[in-house]
C-alpha cells in the first residue's frame, strides 16, 4: 500500500471546487500528502516548486488549459519523473490520444467511478516508485 | 379557253386565222370581179391570178408568223419559264440576254429582276442561317445550364405529362421505370400534393406565383421538396408547370434522428434528477443517510453519468453524420492546401494516401493553411511538410515542419482566430468541433515537428466513378399539343411509339423458346428521343442452342445473372405504356409476350405497327421486306457490330419508320386508322396484329 519511507505527493490542479472537495476526500482516504490549485496560470510554478509524484490534472481550466501545463512539465527535463494523470468532462477517443501524445500517463473521463480513479492513481505511482 | 394554250400556240393559231383571212379576202375579191366580168373565158386566169396572189398572201403571213415566234413568242416562253425557275427555286446562275435581243428591255429587266431576287433571299438565307445558329448556341447553353444545375427540373404540361427532365431529375424519381417524355408524372411521384398545388396556382391568378410542396415518389422510397410555377401559354386547357426537385429524405432523416436524441437526452436526465432531489429532499441536512437510500442514490448516479457520457458520444457521432461533411479526397485535400500556400509564397511537400475523408475540405485547408502561416512566421518553421495517412477507419492529416517545437498556448490562441477574417463568427476552433476532433503538437522522426489532425471517418477510395452525362431531354411541343383519345384518329406523328425488337433461344415459342435480349426504344412526336433506351438480357431458364448464339452472340454465361423473363417483361410492359408497339416482323416478337399475359396478369394490348407490312404498303408486295432491305433502300447504316443485337436492329428499324412516316403521309395515309386500313390489305403477307 502506501510507501511507508515518504507520503507520496500529489498536486491536485482543478477549478471545479466540488471535484476538488471530492478528490481531498480520496486523496486523504488513500493516504497521500495532497495539496490543490483552482487556476491553469499558477500550476506550473507549483508543480516545479511542489516537484510531486503525481499531478491530477484537469483539461478545462481558466489560464491555461491542462494541455498547455501537461506540455509545459514535459518540456522540463527537472520534472521527468512527474507523472500526470488528466481528466475531462468529454472524453472522446481523440481527447485521450492528445492528451497521451502530449505527455500525459494516463487520461479518465469523468464522472469516474472511486474504484477507476483509485486503480488509476496507485499503478502510475507503484510504476513511479 | 385560248387562255390555257401555250403563248407560241397562241399566236401560231393568230396567224392561221389572219393567213385563213387573208385567203377568204382574196378569193371573194376574185370572185366578185369574175361575176361582174361575166365573161366565162377568163376563168382560167382569174384562177391563175387568184393561186399567185394567194400563195404569196400565205407566204407572207407564215415568213411574219415565223419571225414573230422565233424572236417574240419563243424568247418571251424562255424568260418566263427562267423566272418561273427562280421564283420556285434557288436557281441562281445569270439569265441568257442574248435569245430576247428583239424584247427591248425586257430580258435586261427580267435579269436585273432576277438578280435582285437572288441577292435578297441570300441576303435572308444568310441572316436566317446567323440567328439560327444564334438560337441553337443559346440552346446548348441552356441545355449545359440545366442539365448541370444541382437540382432536378421538369416541365409537365396541363394534363401531367413531361415535356422535359434533365439527368437529376431523373435519378430522384427513378425507381421501377425512367422518367420518359410524354410519360404522366404521376408514374413517379404521389400525385395527391402536386394536383393540390397545381389546382391552387391556378386558383390564385398570378402567372408569376410559385408554391413550394412535398412529395413523394410512388415507390415511396424518397421525399422531394418542390418547387412548382405555371408556365404562360397554354389556351384554354390547364396551363403547365416548372417543377424543381430537391431530395430532403436525409435532411429529414438527419433532422428526425436528432429531434430523436434530444427527446431521450431529456427523458433519459429527467428521470434520475428528479429521482435524485426527490430522495436528498426527505433527508434533513445534517442527518445520516440509511444504508437503502444511499444505495439509491449511487445507483440513480450512476445512471445518470452513464446516460450523460451515452449521449454525449450518440451526439458525436451524429454530428460527423450530418453537419457539411462531405468525402473528401485526400490528394485533393493536399493539392488544396499546396496551391493556398503557394499562392502565399510558402513550399509544401505532401504525400497522401488514396483515401476519402469525411471532412469539410474548403474549412479543412483553411484550418492548415492559417496554421502553417502562424508557424512560418511565429517559430520560423522551415521545411513544411504534409502527410495524410490512413488508419483503420480514420485518418491522421499531419502538418510537418523543421524548427522549434509549437507551445500548446500559442497553438489554443491561434485556434480563437476566425477562420476567415471576412467572418469572424466561424472561428478554427469551431472548425475541429464541426469535425468533432483535436489538434495537437507531436514530435516525428528525423527531429521534426509536427501538427496532427485526425479525421474520424476515412475509408479507402475506390476508382473515381465515372463521371455521369449528365443531359437533358425534351420536347416542347408536347406542351401544346392536342389530344384524342382515339388512337384510329390520332395523326401519325402525334402518337407515341415503342420500337422493339427481341432475340431469342429460337423460333418456336410454341415448343419453348424463349427472350434472352429484348431492346427497345421510344419515338415522342416523331422523334426518336435518345435517352429513353431499354435494353436488357434475359435469364431464359433453359440452354441456348449454339445455333441461336451464332445469330445473337448471347451464351449462356452471359445471361446467368440477368433479370428472368417475367421480370423483364413486367418492365417493359411499363415502358411501353400507352405507346403503339413496332417491330419489324412483329407477329414473332408479339408471340414471346403475348403467351405470358396470363402469367403476368398484364396485357399487351397495344396497338401494333409491323415494318415489314409498311415497307408492303410503300414498296409494294413484289420487294423483298427483310430488314437489311428496308434499311438498305432508306439509307440506313446498321454497324455491322450492331446487326442482330436487339438494341442495333431496334434502332434500325425504329430510324426506317421514322423515314416511311412521311411516305406514308405522302400517300394520304396521315393518321394511324388510315395506315392500319391499308395495311390489312396486305393481310396475306402478314397476320394482323390490331
Amino acid at each position: 500500500m502506501a510507501d511507508t519511507k515518504r507520503k507520496h505527493r500529489v498536486l491536485v490542479v482543478e477549478d471545479e471546487d466540488n471535484i476538488a472537495l471530492a478528490l481531498d476526500f480520496l486523496m486523504t482516504r488513500e493516504g497521500y500528502d495532497h495539496s490543490r490549485v483552482a487556476n491553469g496560470a499558477e500550476a506550473l510554478p507549483r508543480i516545479r516548486d511542489l516537484h510531486p509524484d503525481l499531478v491530477l490534472l484537469d483539461v478545462m481550466l481558466p489560464g491555461a488549459s491542462g494541455y498547455e501545463i501537461c506540455q509545459g512539465v514535459r518540456l522540463d527535463p527537472d520534472l521527468a519523473d512527474v507523472k500526470i494523470l488528466m481528466m475531462t468532462a468529454r472524453g472522446s477517443a481523440i481527447e485521450k490520444r492528445k492528451g497521451l501524445a502530449i505527455g500525459a500517463d494516463g487520461f479518465i473521463t469523468k464522472p469516474f467511478e472511486l474504484k477507476e480513479l483509485r486503480e488509476e492513481v496507485r499503478r502510475l505511482l507503484d510504476t513511479g516508485a | 379557253m385560248l387562255d390555257r394554250l401555250s403563248l407560241r400556240i397562241r399566236v401560231f393559231l393568230f396567224f392561221a386565222a389572219l393567213g385563213l383571212g387573208v385567203v377568204v379576202a382574196i378569193s371573194m375579191g376574185f370572185g366578185l370581179g369574175y361575176r361582174r366580168l361575166a365573161a366565162p373565158e377568163a376563168l382560167s386566169g382569174f384562177v391563175q391570178a387568184w393561186v399567185v396572189a394567194g400563195f404569196v398572201a400565205l407566204l407572207l403571213v407564215a415568213w411574219v408568223w415565223f419571225l414573230f415566234d422565233a424572236n417574240v413568242a419563243k424568247p418571251i416562253d424562255i424568260l418566263s419559264g427562267a423566272l418561273r425557275a427562280r421564283a420556285h427555286s434557288d436557281v441562281t446562275s445569270d439569265m441568257d440576254v442574248a435569245i430576247a435581243r428583239y424584247l427591248g428591255d425586257l430580258a435586261p429587266a427580267a435579269t436585273a429582276a432576277a438578280r435582285r431576287l437572288t441577292e435578297t433571299r441570300s441576303a435572308l438565307a444568310e441572316s436566317v442561317m446567323r440567328e439560327t445558329q444564334r438560337l441553337s448556341q443559346e440552346k446548348a447553353r441552356l441545355e449545359t445550364l440545366l442539365s448541370d444545375v444541382p437540382v432536378g427540373v421538369l416541365l409537365v404540361s396541363g394534363d401531367h405529362t413531361l415535356a422535359f427532365y434533365n439527368t437529376q431529375a431523373v435519378d430522384l424519381m427513378a425507381g421501377g421505370v425512367a422518367p420518359g417524355l410524354d410519360r404522366r408524372l404521376f408514374d413517379y411521384l404521389r400525385d395527391g400534393p402536386v394536383r393540390h398545388a397545381h389546382d391552387r396556382l391556378i386558383a390564385t391568378g398570378d402567372p408569376d406565383a410559385a408554391t413550394d410542396l412535398l412529395c413523394t415518389t410512388t415507390t415511396g422510397a424518397r421525399v422531394l421538396a418542390a418547387r412548382m410555377r405555371l408556365t404562360p401559354g397554354g389556351q384554354g386547357a390547364a396551363p403547365g408547370y416548372v417543377l424543381t426537385l430537391r431530395d430532403v429524405t436525409a435532411d429529414l432523416s438527419a433532422h428526425a434522428r436528432r429531434e430523436a436524441l434530444l427527446t431521450e437526452v431529456f427523458d433519459r436526465m429527467r428521470r434520475p434528477a428528479a429521482n435524485l432531489s426527490t430522495l436528498m429532499a426527505v433527508v434533513p441536512p445534517g442527518e445520516a443517510l440509511p444504508e437503502a437510500m444511499e444505495r439509491a442514490l449511487r445507483q440513480e448516479l450512476g445512471a445518470l453519468s452513464q446516460a450523460v457520457t451515452e449521449l454525449a458520444g450518440r451526439h458525436d457521432e451524429g454530428r460527423i453524420e450530418g453537419g457539411g461533411l462531405t468525402q473528401t479526397r485526400a490528394l485533393d485535400l493536399a493539392d488544396g492546401l499546396k496551391a493556398r500556400l503557394e499562392a502565399e509564397g510558402v513550399a509544401l511537400q505532401s504525400t497522401a494516401a488514396e483515401v476519402l475523408l469525411r471532412a469539410n475540405g474548403f474549412e479543412i485547408i483553411s484550418l492548415l493553411d492559417g496554421l502553417a502561416l502562424h508557424l512560418r512566421r511565429e517559430i520560423g518553421a522551415e521545411d513544411l511538410s504534409l502527410r495524410i495517412d490512413e488508419e483503420d477507419s480514420s485518418a491522421m492529416i499531419r502538418l510537418c515542419w523543421a524548427g522549434a517545437p509549437l507551445g500548446i498556448g500559442a497553438l489554443e490562441r491561434w485556434l480563437e482566430e476566425p477562420l476567415d477574417r471576412l467572418v469572424p463568427e466561424v472561428s478554427c476552433r469551431s472548425v475541429l468541433a464541426s469535425h468533432a476532433t483535436e489538434i495537437w503538437p507531436e514530435p516525428v522522426a528525423g527531429g521534426r515537428q509536427s501538427l496532427c489532425l485526425p479525421i474520424r471517418q476515412a475509408r479507402r477510395a475506390t476508382a473515381r466513378p465515372k463521371p455521369v452525362i449528365r443531359s437533358v431531354v425534351y420536347d416542347f411541343d408536347l406542351l401544346s399539343r392536342a389530344r384524342t383519345d382515339k388512337v384510329a384518329e390520332t395523326p401519325l406523328e402525334a402518337l407515341t411509339y415503342v420500337v422493339f425488337d427481341t432475340e431469342t433461344t429460337g423460333l418456336l415459342p410454341q415448343q419453348g423458346d424463349e427472350i434472352v435480349q429484348i431492346a427497345a426504344v421510344r419515338i415522342v412526336n416523331g422523334r426518336r428521343v435518345d435517352g429513353e433506351v431499354f435494353d436488357t438480357q434475359v435469364n431464359p431458364r433453359r440452354s441456348i442452342p449454339l445455333s441461336s448464339t451464332e445469330v445473337h452472340g448471347i451464351t449462356e454465361a452471359m445471361v446467368a445473372d440477368a433479370p428472368e423473363v417475367d421480370e423483364v417483361l413486367r418492365r417493359f410492359h411499363k415502358f411501353a405504356e400507352g405507346a403503339v408497339l413496332i417491330a419489324h416482323n412483329a407477329p414473332f416478337d408479339m408471340q414471346f409476350l403475348r403467351r405470358r399475359e396470363a402469367e403476368l396478369g398484364l396485357a399487351f394490348d397495344h396497338p401494333v405497327l409491323d415494318t415489314v407490312l409498311l415497307s408492303a404498303v410503300i414498296y409494294g408486295q413484289h420487294e423483298t421486306h427483310s430488314l437489311d432491305a428496308l434499311t438498305h433502300r432508306l439509307g440506313i447504316t446498321i454497324p455491322e457490330a450492331d446487326r442482330h443485337t436487339a438494341i442495333g436492329d431496334t434502332v434500325a428499324t425504329a430510324d426506317a419508320f421514322l423515314k416511311l412516316m412521311p411516305m406514308l403521309k405522302g400517300r394520304e395515309l396521315t393518321t394511324f386508322g388510315a395506315v392500319l386500313t391499308e395495311v390489312r390489305k396486305h393481310g396475306r403477307l402478314l397476320k394482323d396484329l390490331n
